[in-house]
């Protein structure tokens, strides 16, 4: 029973990493993406298209692999950063490329009609935008929103490949030291505490956006 | 002198109005006036150009040649036969003096019905929740939607989603009002209710200008009739005459279907 608890106590001291993690790249990459995707449909030709092959990129290659670059390859041009900046930098520029899709896809379904009504009451394009389109959009995406971020919960994981103690690092390294499965169970369960939290939170923030629904 | 006050009479002026949507003309030289006070019905078939028109009036579509007045100030001018239009800031507040009631009624679905009246004026004109708000409630008390105000749109029928869509634009201030077709997305049962506003402010000498296939409304309610077809207004006239004696063979052959 000690020993449980002690195992407990060491994960519990790994999720700091995992939440810090998460918790930053997703603070960070939200907003990051909402510019990016604001850039995308601009309409300034320069910047969508670019904005366009950031997200290409980021799509197209592996987290590991981005996470793999920033940790080994930018020391190399003498940029040196902490294991966990290093982690944020690579996390938030992936998942800011995701939520830019998302977003972007979210702007884009609705209703001409809502750019109509505003241009004629003479509103400006930042402010139809402000506070017509994206307060929707935000209703509309939260379902794939939620997806993502769950994903990130998941994917926070991979930096265990950067030598960070994190919760499944912790975990596994007692399960080398003890040639016990528990800690693996104990860490499933911290990670299935975490996606319940996230999914009670966007189920409230769907029933708060939605009262203006039919 | 005589002229001076005709001008300053003149709310809305297009002149030689041409607009093609690719290898579509679809105004192929537009003149029209609109004076003060004046309630204008605009009719013809589907197609025939009539919210192209509107549209083009208040910059949702840029016209290709012709010129556009609005209160004696030039939104787009004639230069060598382009369409220059003017700056930015001074195109907005032209069209800014223009209300528009669509359709599709588009009012701001995450928004109460008092804070779609009230979105506006704060944002555009910069006016303070405690100053717009008593002139929001009387414009929804005038529409009888003030036990409405804090309702979403999703909860209104489509005819008190369209009223309110009339005191939106009515809370701008605007000096003319341009209706397309206000009534055509409505049950038949509440077309009335809308008309009825329309005619409250046709009433108060608001400047309407309503493209509708409410031929009863043309001819109740507006001063002059124009009918429009393939790009052109066909003819023109005050109620009375235009429909009891039309002289175009199209406007009969229209008119007739109609009945
Ligand atoms: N954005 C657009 N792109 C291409 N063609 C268009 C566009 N808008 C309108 N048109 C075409 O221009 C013509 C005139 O359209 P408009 O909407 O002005 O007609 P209307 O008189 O209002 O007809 P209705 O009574 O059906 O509303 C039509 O042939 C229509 O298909
Ligand atoms: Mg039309």
């Amino acid at each position: 029973m000690e020993k449980l608890m002690e195992t407990v106590v060491a994960i519990l001291g790994g999720s700091k990493v995992t939440l810090e993690l998460f918790l930053v790249t997703l603070v960070m990459a939200l907003p990051l993406g909402l510019l990016v995707s604001l850039a995308r449909v601009s309409g300034m030709k320069l910047l969508s298209r670019l904005m366009e092959l950031y997200i290409w990129i980021m799509r197209g290659t592996p987290l590991m692999l981005q996470l793999l670059f920033v940790y080994f390859a930018l020391p190399m041009i003498g940029i040196r950063l902490s294991d966990i900046t290093a982690a944020l930098l690579a996390f938030t520029l992936n998942y800011a490329a995701y939520f830019a899709e998302i977003f972007r896809a979210g702007i884009q379904s609705i209703e001409r009609g809502q750019y109509e009504a505003a241009k004629t009451l003479g509103m400006t394009y930042t402010q139809t935008m402000r506070r017509i389109i994206i307060p929707q959009m935000i209703r509309r995406v939260l379902p794939p929103i939620s997806n993502e971020t769950i994903n990130l919960v998941k994917d926070t994981s991979l930096i265990y490949i950067l030598a960070m103690n994190d919760l499944l690092r912790v975990a596994r390294t007692i399960v080398q030291r003890d040639f016990d499965m528990t800690p693996f169970f104990i860490a499933a369960v911290f990670y299935l505490a975490m996606t319940f939290v996230l999914t009670w939170i966007f189920k409230r923030l769907e029933a708060h956006y939605g009262k203006y629904d039919a | 002198m005589e002229n001076m006050m005709h001008d300053h009479d003149v709310m809305l002026r297009m002149r030689q109005i041409k607009k093609r949507f690719g290898p579509l003309e679809v105004l192929k030289g537009i003149d029209l006036e609109v004076c003060r006070g004046e309630v204008l019905a605009i009719i013809g078939p589907s197609g025939s150009g009539k919210s192209t028109t509107l549209r083009c009036l208040n910059r949702l579509e840029t016209i290709d040649s012709g010129s556009i007045e609005i209160e004696g100030q030039f939104l787009v001018k004639s230069e060598n036969g382009a369409a220059v239009y003017a700056a930015p800031a001074e195109s907005r507040r032209l069209v800014g003096c223009m209300g528009m009631v669509f359709q599709q009624f588009n009012l701001f679905p995450h928004m109460t019905v008092l804070e779609n009246l009230m979105e506006a004026p704060l944002q555009v004109k910069k006016m303070t929740p405690a100053e717009i708000q008593p002139a929001a409630e009387d414009l929804l008390k005038k529409v009888g939607l003030y036990e409405k105000r804090h309702a979403y749109p999703s909860r209104l029928s489509g005819g008190q989603q369209q009223r309110v869509a009339i005191a939106r634009a009515l809370a701008m201030k605007p000096d003319i009002m341009l209706f397309d077709e206000p009534t055509s997305a409505l049950d038949p049962e509440l077309t009335g209710e809308v008309l009825k506003t329309m005619r409250e402010l046709a009433a108060e000498h608001m400047t309407m200008v309503v493209v509708t296939h409410e031929m009863a409304f043309a001819r109740e309610a507006a001063n002059r009739v124009i009918f429009m077809a393939d790009g052109n207004i066909v003819e023109q006239g005050d109620p009375q005459t235009f429909f009891r004696a039309p002289k175009e063979p199209r406007t009969q052959a229209f008119l007739k279907n109609m009945l």
